[in-house]
């Protein structure tokens, strides 16, 4: 069954939103990405056949965000923020702890399939970096000791009680 | 874009002043005073973007630099362009580009006419950073463009132009900052219209052309400027050679009416004059066999031959047959060689196929042989119409010209083709249109009716039209009564109220144009779907209103000017009929001769001619009808029935290798001459390269030979010809940049008013049979591909690598349904023949049609009935049902 078949109703809600087609594409993608974990070169097709774009501005879309995936990832998607605020508090060393506790670099996955690890643009969370978003969830204010926790949440029970909901809210600075 | 009211305003520039249109860019206003402000991203063709930050310069009262590709003048502007803090600009963003940039120019093929490169020589650029700079994968682009990434200036020039202008969209800027690299579809190859227009607008080596990688620097290179010979839009483009090798074909920005775009036959596809198979000495057939021999013997055996056949059956034995990619020079002396040399009228060129139907209408209803409009008036359109043209793969300059009227000047297209609005990896016209009618072609004609009986019921004729010629409108309002709209509706699929829509738009226009393309003029009702356009026209009062008028898109290169020079049995030269007398006197008086009183025959009349043998003997010039022609016609016999086949060419085709004698001529990319373009534009056409071989220009073999007969036509080169064709045609005398176009002659309209629309009224407008297309058939059409034209293009190595043979394109719905897969075999059989090949699934051929490029089409040619016109005499051989089977 193709993409667009499969999710034949919920592409219709989609593009019934939009009076300009083609703004329907960053929606569709994510329901592209759900199916699959990633993008596939076939879903990219179906998308730009319903937007009547062509593939080549699809897939330019996919690569300038980096929230689409145009290979599989695992389980968890760990997606550290290296924009200037996080750089600034360290998102350099939390890349080098993951590095080092999962043997894995930017655009790598570990073997078993678990985790991958990616760094992305600003997410929203400047006040309380360094952050990551895993799959759907944000971390702040990250240590190692809180990494190495979260790390083992997710190995045993595929979630975290650190996650830190939508986003979490600076604390009051203390004066 | 500016009109001559636009306010003007006046600005200063480094102390000069310009007057120039409120809204021009400042950057555009520079040029104007010789002011070039440094540039990337900027190209006139495309719409600012300002993302190269080069072209900054200082304007008074503006706190902060501005780009003058993006800011639009404005009264008593004062703009500096060489302030230092402006050169300190320049300066830094060269630096910046230079952070990345490879210094590889001795091994980057744009080494010699790089903007970085003088740019940086200009401002001695040097580059602080000291950092790595990025390195790109490097990956397999296409088979004829090469992408060298880590050069990319990122100024998305050939992003924007596959968009903006070309509507194909095949190029994205991939990946974000620093990483964007241009690609096309992930590791997909490149696959797309190939028009060369991102090799050509790139301002760095970051795309080039593999056709000439790493062969040349350009100050090693001779350039001529020439005219395409692919098809009528007749492009201005450079050869540029090195010795006899032909390296590399481009067009610059401004250049001819192509505005330095071109298409793939125009970029990528001139090595056929230079192919290895090319005829280098004359052939004569010796014991079956053709053999070499030299110009002298094989000149003084045609003239024997000549001799005799004429003493023995005079004149009228004889046949010509040319074809329309020689120059006017060639045409107009054959034609005058067979009516002087040899005595006979019985001429014919390759307009027949197709363009003949276009003229004759055209001058039956308004009295001219050429288009009242030009490409400006294309692009100045408010409605424009095209009927069967499939103009991106047939015409695709002209094709430029309407997407550029639609897109970027609001023209409302209004379609009659036979294809599927999709996005697939060429434009496809139907999806700007406006008002589509998807129409197979065999029914193009149904729906051009449809639109005059909307015009006829809706009211929307001209007012005093029906005053003036009350016996016209009648005539036309009761022909069209007895055609139903449940009739129409049947035949094309479309609702009454699409033609009525459509009809209302056309009529309620200010400036219309109608283009009438290959697949309406070499149908069954070319003359006769052209009639009715110009029905239409008439009708709506556009006919003569500035800015309007009829446009049937030429084939060959030169199709219009074998109708201007005579080579058409029932022209003159200045395309007079031949049955005119004063022009026959005329001519004949500066002919110093008797012009031949025999009625001439047409191709088809010759051939049959030449079967029953009362015509004894042909010349035949670049032409191979027994290649072109379907079986029924049985050229090849008629041919083998001749006496005497004189074949002039550049390899040795199916018909050539009939004759008696082949005489090798030189292409149009090794001679001088001139090109009359579709609007009716005579060019200039220049050599490149010397003739290869000994082969020569077709008209200095038409020359000696006229010597060898005691009938001397004697020119030193091509433009004592010209001289010749000036003082006889008007039209000719001056070759400036743009065309022309003849008026409307009211005495010819007012002559079809009266009586000249009775001949075949009853025939054009006649209610419709139905006929229904068996089960498991399809309707197999012979269509034009963009990467081919003519038997030349096949020979070229650059478009054979893009195309490089001839698959069925079904549409998937028909894939479906026949069980195919892309690459399947099918065999296709009609009552004529059959033949088998591969199929190509492209979703833009609407379901129940394929079509069959006829660049490859010999063996489908087969296929095909022959329909000949009663009175243009046009062979139609292109559409034909088929019965379609998988084969293992």
């Amino acid at each position: 069954m193709t993409f667009v078949e499969k999710y034949k109703d919920e592409i219709a809600d989609i593009l019934s939103r939009y009076p300009v087609r083609r703004s329907a594409l960053i929606p569709l993608l994510y329901v592209a990405q759900r199916d699959q974990g990633y993008v596939t070169e076939s879903a990219m097709q179906e998308i730009a056949h319903l937007l009547r774009l062509t593939p080549p501005q699809v897939y330019e879309t996919i690569t300038f965000y980096t929230m689409f995936n145009l290979k599989p990832v695992g389980t968890f998607h760990i997606q550290v923020c290296k924009s200037l605020m996080c750089a600034l508090v360290g998102s350099d060393t939390v890349i080098e702890w993951i590095k080092t506790k999962l043997g894995i670099g930017p655009g790598e996955s570990t073997a078993d399939g678990l985790f991958s690890l990616s760094v992305v643009e600003c997410l929203a969370a400047c006040g309380t970096g360094p952050m990551m978003q895993i799959n759907e969830d944000y971390y702040e204010q990250l240590t190692e000791n809180k990494l190495d926790r979260i790390l083992t949440d997710l190995r045993s029970t595929g979630t975290s009680p650190l996650k830190s909901g939508p986003f979490m809210w600076p604390e009051p600075v203390k004066t | 874009m500016t009109t001559p009211t636009a306010q003007m305003v006046r600005i200063m520039i480094d102390g000069m002043t310009v007057n120039v249109p409120k809204g021009t860019l400042v950057i555009e206003a520079a040029r104007r005073v010789g002011v070039m402000i440094p540039h990337f991203c900027y190209h006139p063709k495309l719409k600012p973007d300002a993302n190269c930050r080069m072209c900054l310069v200082e304007i008074e009262k503006v706190p902060k630099l501005q780009t003058a590709c993006s800011t639009p003048v404005d009264e008593g502007m004062n703009v500096r362009t060489a302030t230092t803090v402006v050169n300190d600009a320049h300066k830094s963003v060269l630096e910046f580009i230079l952070a990345n940039h490879p210094l590889d120019c001795p091994v980057c093929d744009q080494g010699g006419k790089c903007d970085l490169q003088d740019f940086s020589h200009q401002y001695t650029a040097t580059s602080r950073f000291t950092e790595t700079k990025r390195v790109f994968q490097k990956e397999y682009f296409s088979p004829l463009i090469e992408t060298q990434m880590n050069r990319c200036v990122q100024c998305l020039r050939c992003v924007r132009y596959c968009d903006e202008v070309m509507d194909v969209k095949a190029l994205a800027p991939v990946g974000r900052g620093t990483m964007t690299e241009i690609k096309h579809f992930g590791f997909h190859p490149l696959d797309c219209e190939f028009c060369g227009g991102c090799v050509q607008i790139c301002p760095v080596g970051a795309i080039t052309s593999r056709l000439s990688m790493y062969e040349y620097r350009p100050w090693m290179l001779k350039r001529a400027e020439t005219i395409c010979g692919y098809c009528g839009d007749g492009c201005q483009m450079t050869v540029q050679t090195k010795g006899q090798e032909l390296i590399e074909v481009n067009s610059a920005h401004g250049a001819g009416r192509n505005n330095g775009d071109l298409c793939a036959r125009g970029f990528f596809g001139f090595h056929a004059a230079s192919h290895p198979q090319r005829l280098t000495h004359p052939l004569i057939r010796r014991h079956g066999a053709l053999v070499q021999v030299t110009w002298e013997e094989a000149l003084e055996y045609v003239a024997d031959r000549v001799n005799e056949i004429k003493a023995a059956h005079g004149g009228p034995s004889f046949g010509g047959l040319i074809s329309g990619r020689c120059t006017n020079e060639e045409l107009y002396l054959f034609q005058k060689f067979l009516r002087m040399a040899i005595g006979t009228n019985h001429i014919d060129s390759s307009a027949r196929y197709g363009h003949v139907n276009g003229l004759q209408a055209m001058q039956l209803v308004q009295g001219t042989h050429r288009w009242t409009v030009t490409f400006e008036d294309i692009l100045d359109a408010d409605v424009l119409i095209l009927v069967g043209t499939n103009i991106t793969e047939t015409n695709p300059i002209t094709g430029l010209k309407v997407k550029e009227a639609v897109k970027k000047r609001q023209a409302t297209l209004i379609t009659i083709e036979s294809l599927e609005p999709v996005v697939d990896t060429m434009s496809n016209i139907a999806n700007l249109s406006h008002h589509h009618f998807r129409i197979p072609t065999s029914d193009t004609h149904h729906a051009i009716v449809g639109l005059v009986k909307a015009v006829l019921e809706q009211n929307l004729t001209q007012p005093d039209l029906a005053q003036r010629h009350p016996t016209y409108v009648n005539a036309m309002t009761s022909a069209l009564q007895q055609i139903s709209w449940q009739d129409l509706q049947a035949a094309t699929g479309i609702e009454p109220d699409a033609f009525v829509r459509a009809a209302k738009v056309a009529a309620g226009a200010r400036r219309v144009v109608i283009m009438a393309g290959q697949l309406l003029l070499r149908s069954e009702q070319g003359y006769s779907g052209c009639l009715t356009l110009l029905d239409l026209l008439l009708l709506t009062g556009k006919l003569d209103a500035p800015g309007c008028g009829f446009a049937p898109l030429a084939e060959e290169n030169n199709d219009q000017g074998a109708i201007e020079m005579g080579t058409v049995t029932e022209l003159l030269p200045g395309a007079q009929p031949i049955t005119n007398d004063t022009e026959r006197e005329r001519i004949a008086k500066q002919w110093k001769g008797e012009l031949p009183t025999d009625k001439g025959a047409s191709l088809i009349e010759m051939l049959e001619r030449a079967r029953v043998g009362s015509l004894k003997a042909m010349f035949i010039v670049g032409e191979n009808p027994v290649g072109s022609l379907p079986a029924v016609i049985h050229a090849e016999a008629s041919l083998r029935n001749l006496d005497l086949l004189v074949c002039q060419e550049l390899f040795l085709t199916e018909t050539a290798a009939l004759a008696h004698v082949v005489l090798p001529a030189a292409s149009s990319l090794e001679k001088h001459g001139t090109f009359t373009n579709t609007e009716g534009h005579v060019q200039a056409v220049r050599p490149a390269i010397e003739p290869v071989g000994d082969s020569r220009p077709d008209w200095e073999i038409f020359s000696a030979l006229s010597i060898l007969l005691n009938s001397p036509m004697e020119y030193a080169e091509s433009k004592e010809i010209l001289k010749e064709i000036r003082s006889l045609i008007p039209g000719y005398s001056s070759l400036g940049p743009t065309p022309l176009p003849p008026k409307v002659d009211h005495s010819a309209v007012d002559r079809y008013l009266t009586d000249g629309y009775q001949r075949d009224l009853a025939s054009r407008y006649h209610p419709i049979s139905r006929a229904s297309r068996p089960d498991g058939t399809v309707r197999l059409e012979l269509a034009q591909s963009l990467f081919h034209s003519g038997k030349l293009s096949t020979r070229s190595k650059g478009l054979l690598q893009v195309e490089g043979s001839g698959r069925l394109r079904i549409s998937p719905s028909d894939a479906a349904r026949f069980a195919l897969s892309d690459g399947d075999r099918v065999r296709l059989s009609s009552t004529s023949g059959e033949m088998t090949t591969e199929v190509k699934i492209m979703e833009r051929v609407p379901q129940g049609t394929a079509w069959f490029p006829s660049h490859f089409g010999q063996a489908a040619v087969q296929l095909f009935e022959c329909a000949i016109d009663p009175i243009t005499h046009v062979p139609s051989f292109r559409t034909a049902t088929v019965s379609m089977m998988k084969v293992a």
